[in-house]
């Protein structure tokens, strides 16, 4: 800039003398003092001026083709978008001017050349960040367990189909919206805000939450943490919700059999432990109560090791664990054999004991002690609830249509009362009005009905008319 | 006279061997197989003291005994209760049915009656007659 200033005021000088020295030739000729003679001094002085105005025209010339060839080469990048340097092509007239401009323009091309490759790496690095939340949402949406994302002000950022589901709205329609109007759990809403505003004091907290859930009230454990993000600021929340309704269901059943176990087993013994303290005590002095003593004690230590083998068989069962030896034998052949040792009990009961056998060339594949013991149980209860003269009647059948061996135990016993009907099978259930005509582990039946269900793939079915008897139906898979 | 017992249990062995036990020790005892029956007795006849089982049908040993509380003929029979079910019972409960001893499934005859003898003779009974053993 200053080199341009110079040049100028020196252009401006020299044009300033060549104007003077023509207006000085002017004069004098004017005067008439060059037709008197020009002097020596004055022809000098006019030759210096025609020099220098020829010189300032030559200047002029080289500094202009200067000027145009720069604008070309500017106005050529400006075309290109290319910064290059500027070229004076041998004219150094403009060489203080292009120098530090060609300087300039170095510096310049090489920030752009620096924040194009800065814009490069931007690009890449938005591209990974991309992909990565495009893959945590994938992630995050397969996950069974339901989750719902907040930000800091308590809007919906991001939730899974599972979350959009049990807590009834759509992401679609609702990110960004304020989590009271786009959830319709006031307990959710509430939890959520109170984990954003307690923020880094608990980092994270589990809650258990019942939400109504296609009818069904189902119990969740609420998973919520806080998102910190930079500077410490909390900057939204994570909520997870598990389902949990099956577990505590599992552990209220676990209790709860502990706890019938426990009172099952306690009651026989009970039984054994005072009548023991009696003899003991010499409460009775007669032989014949004595020996009535000494028989229930045994009585009631039998039954207490039924019920110790029944619970072991169960928990077997249920477990997988239970060895199960099957082979291909004849249902009517087992019912024959259950026939022939109840017999005993029968007669002593004065039940009539009737069968009806299909011919035994039908087999099922089955484990031959569980099956003895499936068809023995259920003729032995028939009996014990059947009042003396009343018929228990064993039957077995093939169904070939639906290819299975069918077993059936009818009594004309007590019955089952309807309300009791569906719990027949539970563990420890006892029908409460047939209490009096037998004793029983309130096991029996429950093992029965695994032995053919679970160990089988059988079915085990019952109807029963109250005051009139009962029928038990075992079907087994025959083997082709 | 004797000093009436009523004992309460669906289980008849239990029955059998308590009843057995304070008709020895000189009691006079009334028993029932679950807890209406006993409930009708008690307020037919009041018994001196009832010997309950907790888990019964119809009606259980606690509300058979918060049953008779209600009732001003049978307010302060003292009660002793047999149970299976020791974890599952609320001693809250227990106390506010007026149940004074809890006895344990298994239970031992002896401390049974001893623990009648101490009811019954330690001014728990309002009517205060002797014992006769």
């Amino acid at each position: 800039m200053t080199t341009a200033r110079r040049f100028g005021i020196a252009s401006l000088a020299v044009i300033l003398l060549g104007f003077a020295a023509a207006y000085y030739a002017t004069a004098m000729a004017l005067q008439g003092r060059l037709a008197a003679g020009v002097s020596m001094r004055d022809a000098l002085l006019m030759l210096v001026a025609g020099v220098c105005v020829l010189m300032l025209l030559v200047f002029w010339r080289g500094v202009h083709g200067s000027v145009r060839c720069i604008g070309s080469q500017l106005e050529n990048m400006t075309r290109t978008g290319e910064i290059g340097l500027v070229m004076t092509q041998g004219r150094h007239e403009l060489a203080g001017v292009t120098r530090p401009l060609n300087e300039f323009f170095t510096n310049v091309r090489s920030q752009i050349e620096q924040l194009r490759s800065e814009n490069r790496e931007l690009q890449i690095q938005s591209r990974i960040a991309a992909a990565e939340k495009h893959h945590t949402e994938a992630i995050i949406f397969s996950i069974s367990d339901a989750v719902l994302v907040t930000n800091q002000f308590d809007e919906v950022v991001l939730a899974n189909p599972a979350a959009e589901d049990l807590l009834g709205f759509q992401l679609r329609t609702s990110v960004r919206r304020n989590i009271d109007k786009a959830l319709g759990d006031a307990r959710m809403v509430r939890l959520i805000r109170e984990t954003r505003s307690h923020g880094r004091e608990q980092s994270r907290k589990v809650v258990e939450h019942e939400i109504e859930y296609k009818g069904v009230r189902r119990t969740f454990a609420v998973t919520l943490s806080c998102v910190v993000g930079s500077g410490n600021q909390v900057s939204g929340v994570v909520a997870v919700l598990h389902d949990v309704t099956r577990e505590k269901e599992i552990a209220k059943m676990k209790t709860d059999f502990v706890s019938n176990v426990s009172h099952e087993l306690k009651t026989p013994l009970a039984s054994i432990k005072a009548y023991v303290e009696m003899l003991q005590d010499g409460e009775v002095d007669d032989e014949e109560t004595a020996g009535e003593f000494y028989g229930i004690i045994a009585k009631e230590s039998e039954r207490l090791h039924r019920l110790i083998e029944n619970i072991l068989s169960i928990s077997r069962i249920e477990s997988g664990v239970i060895k199960v030896v099957k082979e291909p034998l004849s249902l009517t052949a087992v019912a024959k054999q259950v026939l022939d040792v109840a017999t005993v009990q029968a007669d002593a009961k004065g039940v009539t004991l009737k069968r009806k056998l299909a011919p035994v060339y039908y087999q099922v594949d089955a484990d031959s002690d569980m099956l003895y013991q499936v068809v023995m149980n259920l003729v032995s209860n028939a009996i014990k609830y059947t009042a003396r003269s009343g018929t228990v009647a064993v039957n077995t059948d093939v169904d070939e249509a639906r290819g299975v061996a069918i077993c059936e135990v009818r009594d004309t016993g007590a019955g089952i009362p309807a309300e009791d009907l569906p719990h027949i099978f539970d563990k420890f259930y006892r029908v409460r009005a047939n209490n009096e005509l037998a004793k029983g582990t309130g096991l029996g039946l429950t093992l029965v009905k695994h032995m053919v269900e679970t160990v089988h793939d059988g079915r085990l079915t019952v109807t029963s008319d109250e005051g009139k008897g009962s029928t038990f139906t075992v079907e087994l898979p025959v083997l082709r | 006279m004797s000093k009436n017992v009523l004992v309460v249990d669906d289980e008849a062995h239990i029955l059998h061997v308590v009843s057995m036990k304070l008709r020895n020790a000189g009691y006079a005892v009334t028993t029932a197989m679950d807890g209406e029956e006993a409930l009708e007795l008690c307020r037919a006849e009041p018994p001196d003291l009832l010997i309950t089982d907790y888990q019964m049908p119809l009606l259980s040993g606690v509300e058979l005994c918060k049953a008779l509380r209600r009732n001003e003929q049978t307010r302060d029979i003292p009660a002793i209760m047999l149970t299976a079910r020791g974890f599952d019972i609320d001693a809250e409960e227990t106390r506010q049915a007026g149940i004074t001893v809890v006895l344990s499934k298994p239970f031992s005859p002896r401390e049974m009656r001893r623990a009648v003898d101490d009811l019954l003779n330690n001014g728990h009974d309002a009517r205060g007659a002797g014992v006769m053993r």
